[in-house]
């Protein structure tokens, strides 16, 4: 693992990073070091991926014109972030894993999401993954190949608050211990 | 009237939005609909009180309301039904008073 990744999780328990991590939606009007921008897109390239793939191809947005103009036609973005990771599937990699190449694809990109967004928590920078954005017109404003389809966005910037964290599903319901039905403590 | 600042324009960011909002409401969950509509009718709000040049209570109301449906709509479907039901109230109640 790369010391700047390693660095950056050091003052933190690793569970306190995925527990704390939460959809931000409100952001302050305040930059991201272009340096932390480029250790959360790290994040992203050392996610698992099947076979090695690495189907992906992440877009990087920092531009407040470009953020104004993507916000338009995405109607899941809340706030104003200072930036987005376009998340995409690179299909002539994808195909490499013949018939699972698609759902792979979207296994790694998913991956990749979430350390890019548990990197953003680390570094006190809030994040929301955002599936409502119109593909066509994303392709169109930044100029994306037809055999790259962006499939996840994620907004960044500094939360103007961290909201309380919703319910979960308990372990105890979820989890099943040797035989399906079989929970923890019953 | 000139392009050149469309963008700005809040009648041209309702329409993006709503364009939008009509493509991806054809695969989203159901709920996103009602979710998208209040979304645009928390912008009309604003450009509505743009053109008065000033906050108008009754609509800031709405606005609060339109907030809370927002803040359950993930966590509990049934209050946020009933908090669609709250807005349209609300709304029923300016429009009768006028």
């Amino acid at each position: 693992m790369p010391a700047l990744i390693f660095t950056v999780f050091s003052d933190m328990s690793f569970m306190d990073i995925i527990k704390g991590r939460r959809s931000i939606r409100s952001f302050q009007d305040k930059e991201i070091p272009r340096e932390h921008l480029k250790t959360i897109v790290e994040a992203g390239i050392w996610a698992p991926s099947g076979s090695n793939i690495q189907p992906w191809e992440f877009i990087l947005i920092d531009d407040s014109t470009l953020i104004k103009k993507i916000k338009l036609l995405s109607p899941g973005l809340y706030g104003v972030p200072k930036a987005l990771v376009i998340l995409c599937v690179n299909k002539k990699r994808s195909e490499k894993a013949g018939r699972l190449g698609e759902s792979l694809a979207i296994m790694d990109i998913s991956m990749a999401a979430q350390n890019m967004m548990l990197a953003a928590y680390s570094l006190g920078i809030g994040s929301c993954p955002i599936a409502s954005f119109n593909k066509k017109a994303l392709r169109e404003l930044l100029d994306i190949p037809e055999h790259v389809d962006p499939v996840l966005m994620i907004s960044l910037g500094y939360p103007t608050e961290w909201p309380t964290p919703p319910r979960r599903r308990p372990l105890e319901e979820v989890v099943h211990v040797n035989e399906y039905g079989k929970h923890f403590g019953r | 009237m000139s392009m050149e600042n469309i963008l700005e324009d809040e009648h041209f960011q309702l329409l993006a939005f709503l364009v939008a909002s009509a493509r991806g409401c054809v695969d989203e969950p159901p709920t996103y609909g009602p979710l998208r509509l209040i979304d645009a009718a928390e912008k009309v709000i604003s450009i509505i009180e743009k053109k008065y040049e000033r906050k108008l209570p009754e609509l800031e109301d709405v606005k609060i309301i339109i907030e809370k449906a927002r803040n359950v709509i993930l966590t509990d479907e049934e209050e946020f039904v009933k908090t669609l039901d709250e807005l349209v109230v609300k709304v029923s109640k300016i429009i009768k008073r006028l």
